[in-house]
């Protein structure tokens, strides 16, 4: 392994101590501005939700005596990305939990997570894209739909043959009734 | 180191993971952007930019060492291409940007230097631009990550001949000659 490093490997004893104060010498004279790390991670998470998330297209809140006869009403989000369309679907379970089912257009089998603030669920979709989440604890989630390559082998493939992208919706609140 | 890269949940442990890496790795990359005659906003663009075009490249690197090496290799490269098409449209400076361009006061003077870093600045400045540039680069390397950033930066840009031993050799013994002066 060292047979590549010729170039900077360490040498000398002293070396060490040289490129330290060379670093010292740097970081009072041109020091990187202090705000600049910040600045950058803001970029990049702006950067990461640009190339991945799902736009929320529609949003539908039904009346709901047609479905259960609770009080509660049932909603519909629609999220769009540039290969996937979901829809998602929202009920109230009795124990104050919600039921998400969920359509992906064009149908595949995917994996679908719902990640909570602490922790995510998972469930495939079927091969016609139907998914269901029968208990999901309300509060604030983000769905992640993952092509089945990519939990499956980890990003393996270099072919870029029908890869589809992570997709992730905005952050949505897990709510039936107002 | 494989499983932090690529993440079961998607992007927010992507993004914790470049959290951490991103105040480790960004005064390197500044480094390495004014080593190559930057102006300060022109360094800050093109430091976050590598960032963010690391973005896409994630899944191909495979451990932390290669993602200092991606990194300093894409901030380079970069940074010197902004810096020749800056001394096409303005001639008159190519002396000073052969030179570390910075509109502060001049190290020599600085109030914020000691009698020592006033004679290794010095003695900095007699040696060829690649020495300077190598050096103020191999400085804000983190060690485990050596190797792999010297792979890369020859492999890359192996007419210059980054050269440690040499350029430090060099700059001792122009810290030899000017304390024999003095």
């Amino acid at each position: 392994m060292s047979t590549h490093s010729a170039d900077l490997s360490p040498g000398e004893p002293g070396d060490e101590n040289v490129l330290a104060k060379i670093k010292a010498l740097f970081e009072a004279v041109d020091p990187a501005p202090p705000d600049l790390a910040e600045r950058v991670r803001f970029a990049v998470a702006l950067a990461d939700l640009e190339a991945e998330a799902a736009r929320l297209v529609e949003e539908a809140a039904f009346e709901p005596a047609l479905t259960r006869g609770t009080a509660e009403e049932s909603r519909t989000i629609t999220f769009d990305s540039t290969e996937l369309t979901i829809m998602i679907r929202i009920d109230a379970n009795a124990d104050g939990t919600v039921r998400v089912d969920g359509w992906l257009a064009p149908a595949r089998a995917c994996r679908i997570e719902v990640s909570l603030r602490d922790g995510v669920l998972g469930v495939e979709a079927d091969a016609d894209g139907r998914f269901a989440f029968p208990s999901v604890p309300r509060g604030t989630v983000r769905f992640v739909v993952r092509p089945p390559a990519q939990h499956a082998q980890a990003a393996s493939d270099s072919s870029g043959n029908a890869r589809m992208k992570t997709v992730i919706t905005p952050a949505l609140v897990l709510l039936t009734a107002w | 180191m494989e499983e932090s890269l690529a993440s079961p949940a998607g992007i927010p442990i992507r993004a914790t993971l470049l959290d951490g890496l991103i105040p480790e790795l960004t005064p390197l990359l500044w480094q390495v952007a004014r080593a190559a005659g930057l102006g300060a906003e022109d360094a800050e663009d093109v430091v976050q930019s590598s960032w963010v075009s690391l973005l896409s490249h994630l899944d191909t690197i495979r451990e932390p060492g290669a993602i200092t090496a991606w990194l300093v290799t894409t901030t380079r490269r970069e940074a010197w291409k902004v810096a020749a098409a800056r001394r096409k449209t303005r001639p008159a400076d190519t002396e000073r940007l052969a030179d570390i361009p910075d509109p502060r006061p001049s190290p020599e003077d600085s109030a914020l230097l000691d009698a020592e870093q006033r004679a290794l600045w010095g003695a900095l400045r007699t040696l060829s631009p690649r020495c300077q540039e190598l050096l103020r680069i191999v400085a804000f390397v983190p060690r485990p990550d050596y190797d792999a950033v010297a792979v890369q930066l020859r492999m890359k840009r192996g007419s210059i001949g980054p050269n440690r031993r040499r350029c430090l050799d060099k700059l001792g013994q122009a810290l030899r000659d000017s304390s024999g002066d003095s």
